[in-house]
Order: structure tokens, then sequence, then C-alpha cells
């Protein structure tokens, strides 16, 4: 646990630091962020294979106690936070279309990062929300740093932020009048299944679907995701979106009545698949290159509510896996594609799709990025996408009832491909510019190849992995 | 019908009246509002559930006085970008 | 040497896939180095083959197995079936990159070329090599990927278009095949390709599951094997660069899904239980109309690559006509037919290729006389051609006499009738062409007459690096019906494949 503390200390230090001394923030900021991530890995090694540690903050007692725990799911997320933080990092460093070293950029994504490893810690329905407002404007604040054209998506998206948590509070405020309790394994242990409990964990439900940008409240994102600078773009599609589906996944299965989340875990199945091809959808007709990637979160968060969905109308835990093997999955996925996407778009100097004609020639790194990161979202083996698909699929076939949903994963698939190739084969296009005209920024390339790299190094590493997750899920 | 059953009902009231009006104001200053009435909602009903048992629920009164302190700083913000987008705007529109 | 039995399979796909992953990072100028990798990495993996085939002919297995998703390992392994397959990658591999390399110079882009070029290769190594439908879905897909660019390197819009179409045929193929696959391990879980098949045990309370496997498993694989009616990328696939179109219509692409549809029925089914659930009728009549479809379409076009690439829609599913009768000599007439139509649609497109290279011509309108121009070319044109109308002793024709005895063997003598309609539509399309190219009247002047390799018949009637690899899949179509009887000929190594099957 004390590893885990240090891997929380050391970014929220970092953001302090690097608001006071502006001159050099982005080495504290990277310093901090590669020790919070051995921290993490150390964290995990010191649970790995043992129960959950549980740590109540000041030494109080439940059920006052605000509490924090580390298991392995919580750790790998922790793992992944750095390792992301730490990349997108030191692209936005290199990068000619980074932010400067002196800018908010660090500050505020050393806080992000602290947030983040307290949203993957707390067990504890306020503290949820207080990690969720910070996101939020932490995330609000980055996507400004684009300047005055994002300040518009911006503002769109602080407003549809605080209204979600309204609603989320209110789901909070009823919950612990009828219960006097807040921690999510004292409440699992004495929930009864009233009209209350009920309401108030739709409420919950629609105000962490709207932070998550979940079919059908994603309206937000496409835009303050397109609009942001790249560096931030990156962290917003791969992490931002994904605490609120880590709170969602935890009240849901361990608080919802049985009866109560069959029939909330097939809506948001549902849901899910109307996201898979709504979003490819738009993706496939939208002219901008980031807009594309953007809608394509969309339609990658489809997976994950039918795996969520389904996971609570069949009960099935090992579909939790496949949750979590997605949002890694996407999360690494994300990263590269939006990284070679922005520097693609900076080198170019355009932001229509078309600028990647004849890409594989001009911008051969960047493209490749871009292409393989698009094969682990389409789900072609042996990428992390299609590990998780793998064990989507898995229990549909066990009985004729659920066939709909495998077809409905495929239609996704196919869909995912045909936006992910509108933008490949155009790369295969003759260029209209000569390659050596344009000053390439290599580092930065290579950079955004490096996480797609890893995703699909992903299949080496799934028995570890897996053994983890089932482990992290039975939490 | 009790005390507490009377405001939370006020609580809800408010809250479902600031939802109503941020989905039909378009105006930033005017949603800001409309947020911040539905946020009041919210608090009236954690106040009064804090009265619900025998005396009042510290815990709750700390959930309410944390949850008005997120509230007056995302106010705040929300205020600064609004403005700083009009001004944005106000430059775009007049070619000096 | 057990480190090395185990280490064998993934060296030889390494050999290609590592040359291939350095070449993309050279300069376009680099051209030494690039061949130099090209031709050491086809050395390699030649002669590890050669071990390999070796070592499997004295009953050593060579088998990597690494842990890949639960229940579903990663297998590598040679069996004698994969090796018939690598063998003859790799032996077109070495002619198609000297071809390619002739074909391509003085063109721009070449290190993304052969990059590509040789991950295709690995692939396709890979994918003859999986020892369990897992690892073959990952080449498979795999294989999808590397050969796109490969398709659409000239950057036209016809070829974009092409490559779109491709894709989206052999991207629902693969879903499709996922699907089956996922059926499949859902009930068995994924173990390896065994003799027989795995799945007798679920005949009774299975059925339809199987069935229903069955045909997503067929589905996914007759996309790329060219099934009617899942052939339309297959024919406007030719707009690809000639060295391409042969590779993929000869080893790459067609073949994964015809060496597919053989894995599924003989080593994950098995015949006894393709019998009991009678899968195979409708694949014998789709099989069997995609033959004559195949050859009326070929005799309706006019340009020589688009009338060649119906006839592969035709001369693969031989093969699948021949594992779906379902009986010893019909195997071996269909997995031999892997190896010649190899040999001779290589020649055939080699040829089209350098007939377009040297004297653009294209249309079989243009070919008239092409014969005294170029009398090397149109010699090993000729030997394609007749090969696959089945005249002895090129190789076609041990294959069709295999698959007309193991019809009337399996009591299907209507069998016979589609081989002679067949053999009678390829002789209606392709002695046009040999006629045309020997005794049409040749013009005075070749309109656009190149002059590569120095223009003069003979030795130097086009470019060396073009011409000898064709004279030598010529050679070898002619070698392996000639020497078809003795114990070095693929014949003889598919009977080894085929007598375990049927418990012989």
């Amino acid at each position: 646990m004390s590893w885990a503390l240090l891997s929380l200390a050391s970014p929220l230090l970092a953001a302090l630091l690097a608001l006071m001394i502006r001159h050099g923030a982005d080495r504290i900021v990277l310093g901090a962020t590669l020790i919070s991530l051995i921290a993490a890995v150390l964290a995990l090694a010191s649970i790995n294979g043992e129960q959950p540690v549980s740590l109540n903050l000041g030494g109080w007692e439940q059920p006052l106690a605000i509490r924090l725990e580390l298991g392995h799911l919580s750790a790998l997320l922790m793992i992944l936070t750095g390792t992301l933080h730490l990349l997108v990092g030191l692209y936005n460093r290199v990068s000619d279309h980074g932010t400067s070293s002196r800018s908010d950029y660090w500050p505020l994504s050393a806080l992000m990062h602290a947030v983040l490893l307290a949203l993957w810690l707390s067990r504890d329905l306020f503290n949820w929300f207080v990690t969720l407002e910070l996101l939020s404007l932490a995330a609000v604040a980055m996507v400004t740093l684009s300047g005055p054209k994002a300040y518009a998506a911006a503002l769109h998206y602080l407003m549809l932020s605080l209204m979600a948590s309204l609603f989320y509070l209110l789901g909070i405020a009823l919950l612990y009048g009828q219960e006097g309790v807040l921690d999510i394994n004292q409440l699992a242990q004495q929930l009864t299944d009233t009209p209350i409990t009920r309401l108030s964990l739709l409420l919950m439900t629609l105000g962490l679907m709207m932070k998550a940008a979940l079919w059908p409240l994603y309206l937000w994102l496409p835009d303050a995701h397109a609009n942001a600078p790249t560096a931030v773009s990156a962290l917003l599609s791969s992490l931002v979106v994904k605490g609120p589906v880590f709170i969602l996944w935890m009240i849901l299965w361990h608080l919802a009545p049985a009866p109560f989340a069959e029939q909330l875990g097939l809506v948001l199945a549902l849901f899910g698949g109307v996201a898979l091809l709504a979003g490819a959808w738009s993706a496939m007709t939208t002219p901008y290159l980031k807009t594309l990637v953007a809608y394509s979160t969309v339609a990658q968060l489809g997976y994950v509510l039918i795996a969520l969905g389904l996971s609570l109308r069949w009960q099935a835990l090992e579909l939790a896996t496949a949750l979590w093997l997605f949002i890694i999955a996407h999360a690494l996925a994300k990263v590269s594609a939006f990284l070679a996407a922005g520097e693609m778009q900076g080198t170019y100097g355009r932001k229509e799709l078309t600028v990647v004609k004849g890409a594989t020639l001009t911008m051969p790194v960047a493209m490749f990025a871009f292409a393989i990161a698009g094969g682990s979202l389409i789900g072609l083996p042996p990428s992390g996408g299609f590990l998780a698909k793998w064990i989507l699929l898995q229990p549909m076939f066990t009985s004729p009832a659920h066939w709909p949903w495998a077809f409905t994963i495929l239609a996704g698939t196919l869909a995912s491909a045909a936006y992910v190739f509108r933008v490949v084969s155009l790369s295969f296009d003759q260029p209209d510019i000569t390659p050596g005209s344009l000053t390439q920024n290599l580092p930065a390339q290579w950079l955004s190849l490096l996480p797609a790299l890893l995703v699909w190094g992903l299949a080496l590493l799934s028995h570890p992995l897996l053994l983890w997750l089932s482990r992290g899920a039975v939490v | 019908m009790t005390d507490v059953q009377l405001f939370v009902g006020l609580g809800l009231l408010l809250w479902l009246l600031g939802l109503h009006a941020v989905m039909t104001h378009r105006h930033t200053i005017h949603r800001l509002i409309a947020i911040n009435v539905s946020g009041s909602g919210v608090f009236l009903v954690m106040v009064s559930l804090a009265s619900r048992g025998e005396g009042v629920d510290p815990v709750m009164q700390a959930l309410v006085v944390t949850g008005l302190v997120v509230a007056v700083c995302a106010t705040a913000f929300a205020l600064r970008l609004g403005s700083a987008r009009q001004q944005s705007h106000d430059e775009a529109e007049s070619p000096s | 040497m057990n480190f090395l039995q185990q280490a064998m399979p993934l060296l030889v796909v390494l050999s290609s896939l590592i040359p291939g992953l350095i070449i993309f990072t050279l300069r376009e100028d680099q051209r030494a180095l690039r061949t130099f990798l090209n031709l050491a990495g086809v050395s390699v993996q030649l002669v590890l083959v050669a071990l390999m085939l070796l070592g499997v002919s004295r009953g050593f297995s060579f088998k990597l197995q690494l842990p890949f998703i639960p229940n579903a390992d990663l297998i590598l392994r040679a069996d004698a079936l994969s090796l018939q397959f690598v063998t003859l990658s790799s032996v077109l591999w070495l002619a198609t990159t000297l071809y390619a390399i002739g074909y391509l110079k003085g063109s721009a882009q070449h290190s993304r070329f052969f990059g590509y070029f040789s991950l295709c290769v690995s692939t396709t190594v890979g994918l003859a090599l999986a020892g369990n439908l897992i690892t073959f879905l990952l080449f498979y897909e795999l294989l999808t990927l590397t050969t796109f660019p490969l398709l659409v390197h000239r950057g036209t819009r016809e070829a974009l278009k092409a490559g779109k179409i491709y894709l989206a045929y052999t991207l629902t193929g693969g879903t499709l095949l996922l699907l089956g696959i996922v059926v499949l391990h859902s009930l068995a879980g994924s173990p390896e390709f065994m003799t027989n098949g795995y799945l007798q045990a679920f005949q009774d309370d299975h059925r339809l599951t199987l069935t229903l496997a069955f045909a997503l498993l067929i589905a996914g694989l007759g996309v790329k094997a060219a099934l009617f009616p899942l052939h339309g990328w297959l024919p406007r696939a030719m707009v690809a660069p000639a060295p391409v179109s042969a590779l993929l219509h000869a080893v790459a692409v067609v073949k994964a899904g015809a060496f597919g549809i053989i894995r599924v029925v003989h080593d994950v089914y098995g015949i006894s239980l393709a019998h009991t659930l009678n899968l195979m009728s409708p694949l014998l009549w789709l099989a069997a109309f995609t033959i004559i479809f195949g050859s009326v379409m070929a005799l309706r076009q006019n340009e020589i690559k688009k009338r060649l690439a119906y006839s592969t829609v035709s001369q693969v599913s031989y093969i699948t006509l021949g594992v779906a009768l379902l009986g010893p000599i019909a195997a071996i007439g269909g997995l031999v037919h892997l190896v010649h139509q190899g040999l001779m649609k290589v020649t055939l497109f080699f040829c089209a290729g350098i007939f377009a290279e040297t004297l653009h011509v294209h249309r079989i309108q243009d070919m008239n006389g092409i014969g005294r121009r170029m009398p090397l070319t149109m010699a090993a044109f000729t030997v394609g051609a007749l090969g696959m109308m089945g005249l002895p002793p090129i190789a076609g024709f041990v294959t069709k006499w295999y698959l007309g005895m193991g019809a009337l063997e399996m009591g299907q003598p209507w069998v016979l009738l589609i081989l002679v309609g067949s053999g009678i539509l390829n002789a209606l399309y392709f002695l046009p062409l040999i006629y045309r190219g020997w005794f049409g009247l040749a013009p005075e002047r070749w309109p656009e007459d190149t002059g590569l390799g120095g223009g003069i018949p003979g030795w130097r009637e086009t470019h060396w690096m073009l011409l000898a690899p064709t004279l030598f899949t010529a050679l070898a179509s002619i070698l392996v019906g000639v020497l078809a009887g003795t114990p070095i000929s693929p014949l003889a190594w598919t009977h080894f494949i085929v007598n375990p099957e049927f418990g012989l």
C-alpha cells in the first residue's frame, strides 16, 4: 500500500511544484510520472497473488473513514495511467506541435494523473464524486490549452460535466439518506432492493454515462476531444472517460440488486450495440481526421457498454475481464491513434482527413502507428483488442438466444474496419507533396508508435494479465 | 408529511427546474445559473436528509460543505471560461 | 536437437520477417543491400525448409508451442501437409523476388514494396505452419493486412478501389472465420490439428452447432479461396503489379483459403465426421459450379490478366473439389493441385507481366505473332496454358487424372463431366492465345516496344531477371508432371500426407 501512496503523492506534489516553478516544469512532471509508474509497478508486485489491501485514511474507523483499497485491478490501472502519462508527456515535450515547456499542460497533466490514481484507489461514493469533479476540471482546463478556438467546446464540456455531477451527487444523497454509509463494501452488505435504491442507482448511472460519453450521452465528446491539443486529446480519450466507467462498473456490480441489474444490463448492452454502429458511422462520414479518431472512441466505448451490460445481465464475472481488457487495449491504441493523427495534422498543417493522402510515403512512421493502432481497434489478432473480443465472444455460444449479440459484435468489427481503412487506404494514394518538403519530427512519430506496439504485444502478456484481471474483477 | 419529506421534495423540484432550464437555454450565464439552481436543489435534499434521524448527521453536513466548495470552484472556472470565449468572439468580430 | 526442433518453425517464419522489417528502414537508393537482404532471407528459408522436409520424412516432428490465450496456445509445427505449402511458398518466393526486382526497376517506393512482400511471405509460411485454428486465424488475418499494401502499391484510383473491395471481402471473411472458430472453441477448446479431427466426441449431441460452425468456417475460408459467390474481389485484384498478382494467385491468398479448407475437413472435422454430418455434398456442388462458372467467365474476358484471374477462380476449386469428394485418390488430386496450380499459374502471370512490361501488350487481340518476338516467354506461356488444360505430361494432367479416378472411386461419375467440361472450356479460352501468339500475323514493328534487355528474340528478348524465373517455373511445371511417379515428386509427398487421413 505504501508504494501505491507514493505513486499517488508523486504526481500530486509535482503538480504543485510545477505551478510554482514554471521554468523546467516539464522535467519535474516527467520525473514524477516516472517515479509514480515505478511505484505502481512495485505496488502490483507487492500484492501479486494476494488479497487486496485496505487503508483507512487518517486512522478513522469505519463507517466514518474514507477507505482506499489496492487490488490487482487498481494496480493495473495505475500502471496503465502512469505509462500513458509518461508517453504522452514525452511526446508533448518532443513534438514540434506540443505545448511549451512552461505551459499549463504540465501542472494540469500531473494533477490529472494524481486524480486518476485516487479514483482507481477509492472505494467510497463521495470520494469518487470529488475525484470526478477534479478530473473534469483538469480535463476542461486542458482542452482550453489549444487557445480560443477550443473555448466553446470546453465550455460545453464543462456545463455537461457539471450537470452530470449533480445527477451523481443526488444519487449519492438519496442512497446515503437511506443507508447512512458511503463505503462500497458496507453498502454492498446492507443494501436492500427499494425504489430509492433503484432511483439513486439510476441517477448515478446517468451521471456517469454522461461523464464517460457513453451512447446516447456522448454529444460533448467529439468536439472537446478533437479541438484539444494532441497530447490532451490522447489523455482524454484513453484515460479520462475510463474513470467514470470504473465507478459505474463498481457501483452496478456491487450494489445493483439482481433483478434491477438484469434490466439495466440489457439496456446498457443495447446502447452499446447502437454506439458501436452509430459511432462508426459518424467516423466514416466526418471530414476531419481528429474528429474521426474521437468518434472512434464513442464506437469503442460501445464494446465496453456491451461487456458491462452483459456481465450484469448474465451475472457473468468473466465478462468483466473482457471489459477491462477493452479498456486497456483501447487506451493504448487510442493514444497511438491520437498522437499519430495529431502529428500528421500538425506536420501537414491542415485538419482535414485528406491530409493523409500518400502518408505511407511522406510520414511512414506516424502512418504505420495509426494503422496498427487501428488494427487493435478493429480487433485483429494478436492485438489486445482481439484478446478482449475473444473473451467477450466466449459465452455467446452457450445458447442460441445469445447469438444476436455475437453478430452485433461482428457488425461492430466490420464497421470499425471501415473507418480505419478509410484512412489507411487514403494513405496509400499518391502524395500531392514530395516527401522531402516536410520538416519531420521522427522521435515524436516513434513515440506515437510505441503504445500501438505495446497493444500488439499484449497477447504475449495475456496469461498474467488475464490472471490479474480475473482476480481484480472479484474485488 | 414531515418536514424532511417536504424539503426533500422541494429540493428535487429545484433540481428538476434547473435541469429543465439547462436543457432549454442557450446563453452561457443562463445555463450556469440553472446549474447552480439545480445544485442548490441537491444540497437542499442533502441537508434535509441530514436531519432524518435523531439529531443531525454530521457526515451529510460535511458532504454538503465539500459539495459547495466544488460547486463554487467550478462556477468560477465556468465564468472565466465564458468571458474568455466572449472576448475572443468580440476580437474576431471587430477587425481592429 | 530438441531445442532445434522447437526453434525450426519459428526460424522459418523469421527468415522472411526479419529481412522484411529491416527493408522498411532502408532508403530508396540502398538497392544492393535490399537485394542482398531479400536473397539472403530466401536462401536461409530454403535451407531450413529442406532440412525440415528431410526431418519430417524420417519421422521427426518440429513444433513450437507458446502460451497465447486461455485454452488456446500459439502452435507452430511442421507436418507433411504444412511442409508442402511451405516449400511451395519459399520456392515461389525466390522466383517472384527475382522477377519483382526486374519488374520494378525504375519505379519508386521499393522499400515499402519489398518490406510488405517479405511480410506477406512470412504470414503465408506462418499460416502453413499453424498448428491449431487460433494460430491459423492469426496468420489468416495478418495475411489480409500484409497483402493489402501490395495490392494498392501503385496508388492509382483503380488500385485503391480494388483494395477497398478486397478488404471488404477478406475482412468479412475473417470475421466469419473468427465466429466459426469461437463456436468450436467454446465446444472443444482449440487443440492441435490431428489426423481424423478432434470433434467426433460431439457428433451426437451437437450436430447443429457443428454444422453451423462448418458453414461459418467454409464461408470465411471461401472468400480467400474465391469460391462462388465470394470470388468478386479476385478479378479486380489483378490491377496489382504482376509479381503481386502472381504471388496472390499462386500461393499467398487463394491458396491460404484452399489450404484452410483442407485443414478444416481433414484435421478438424475429419473424414468420418464429415461423412456422418453429410457436410460435403453442398461443398462439392459449390466447387463443381465454381469450376464451370470461372471458366465461362474467363472465356468472356478480353484482357490477358483478367482471363487468368477467372481461370484461377476455376482452378483453385479443383482443390476444394478433391477434398470434398472424401476419397483418398481424389484427396491426392486436390492436394497435389495446390502445388501444380501454383507453378502453372505463376508462370502464366509472369508471362503476362513480361508481355505488358516489354511490349505493353495487355489485351488478347494484341498478342498476334508475339511468339516470334519473344519465343522463350511464349513457350513458357504455352507450357502453363497446356498444363491448365490438363495435357500430359505437364503437371495439370496428373491432377485431373487423380480427381477423375477419385470421383469414380467414390461413385460420383458426374464429376468426370465437370472435369471434361472444364478441360474443354480451358482449351477454348487458352488455345486462341497460343494460336495468336505463334501463328498470328505479327505487326511490322511493335508499337510500344520498350526494348527491355536488348529486344532480340531469345535470351535477350526481355530483362533476364524477368525471363529466368519464368523459365524456371515453366520447367518445374513440366518436371513435376514427368517425374510424378518418382519418390521426390510433390505427388509422392501428397501420398505421404493423405494416406494417414484415410487410415491407409
